[in-house]
């Protein structure tokens, strides 16, 4: 079963952990690398992305015609997605456990847990 | 240059949609077909669905490194529906794609003109958090 763990943040939220000192980034850094060396050897990985700054996000629609429409515009409380990593394990609760170890690296933020679609067509 | 598209339409408690069956099938032919157009141009790393929000969890790790799951959600948070990974020779691009995504025909086959969020993926960490 594949599932995506999404670590999600607000821009406060993302300046705050700029904050940090640079002894406890790289803790944190090194604490979350350990984690994808260990689901790399359990044969548990599938994929994991940083993702760039808030700041960088656009917001694009569809016009009438097609063309894009682009805007920077989120509301203070928006969460960004800040990271995930995809797994494929043998049930749900393994992948909380994994969410949990990534949260407590993480100052114990929240982590969503989300099984992708394909798992529940493989179950129908 | 690689970017996340992610489709955040989804709100606390959704299920599968209720529209007519011949809409939800015509929706999914059309994200079939864009997945199958990006991957034959070489433009498309990965794409998911994921399940409904009403089976989606939160975990935090408690003092000992448990882990504590939750389902109750701010009826104001939007769930990720879905995500595309391209990596396209630039933004005008990326903002082309999620434009034709932003269109995808809903119910009646009128386009959905949904908001789609960009993101440039990190190639690497930052330097200073290696």
């Amino acid at each position: 079963m594949k599932y995506i763990l999404l670590m999600s943040g607000t821009k406060a939220g993302v300046e705050g952990y700029h904050a940090w000192s640079k002894e406890d980034i790289e803790a944190h850094m090194g604490v979350l690398r350990r984690i994808s060396q260990d689901l790399t050897e359990s044969g548990e990985f599938v994929a994991t992305q940083g993702l760039a700054e808030p700041k960088e996000a656009k917001v694009v629609r569809g016009e009438k015609n097609g063309v894009p429409v682009t805007d920077g515009i989120f509301p203070e409380s928006k969460e960004f997605l800040l990271g995930y990593w995809i797994v494929e394990v043998p049930n749900a609760k393994r992948a909380y456990a994994i969410a949990g170890r990534i949260s407590a690296a993480s100052a114990n933020l929240p982590i969503e847990v989300r099984q992708f679609a394909t798992n529940e067509a493989k179950s129908r | 240059m690689k970017y996340i598209l992610m489709m955040n339409t989804m709100k606390a408690g959704h299920g599968v949609p209720d529209w007519p069956r011949k809409d939800l099938q015509a929706h999914i032919a059309f994200m079939m077909g864009l997945n199958k157009e990006l991957h034959e141009r070489g433009e498309l790393v990965s794409g998911e669905g994921l399940s409904f929000p009403d089976q989606a969890k939160l975990v935090c790790a408690d003092k000992n490194g448990r882990p504590i799951t939750d389902g109750v959600f701010p009826e104001s948070k939007e769930f990720l529906a879905g995500f595309w990974i391209i990596d396209v020779d630039n933004q005008e691009r990326a903002y082309d794609i999620a434009a034709r995504i932003s269109a995808a025909p809903g119910p009646g086959g009128a386009a959905l003109n949904m908001p789609i969020e960009l993101r440039p993926i990190m190639s690497a960490p930052p330097q200073e958090m290696v």
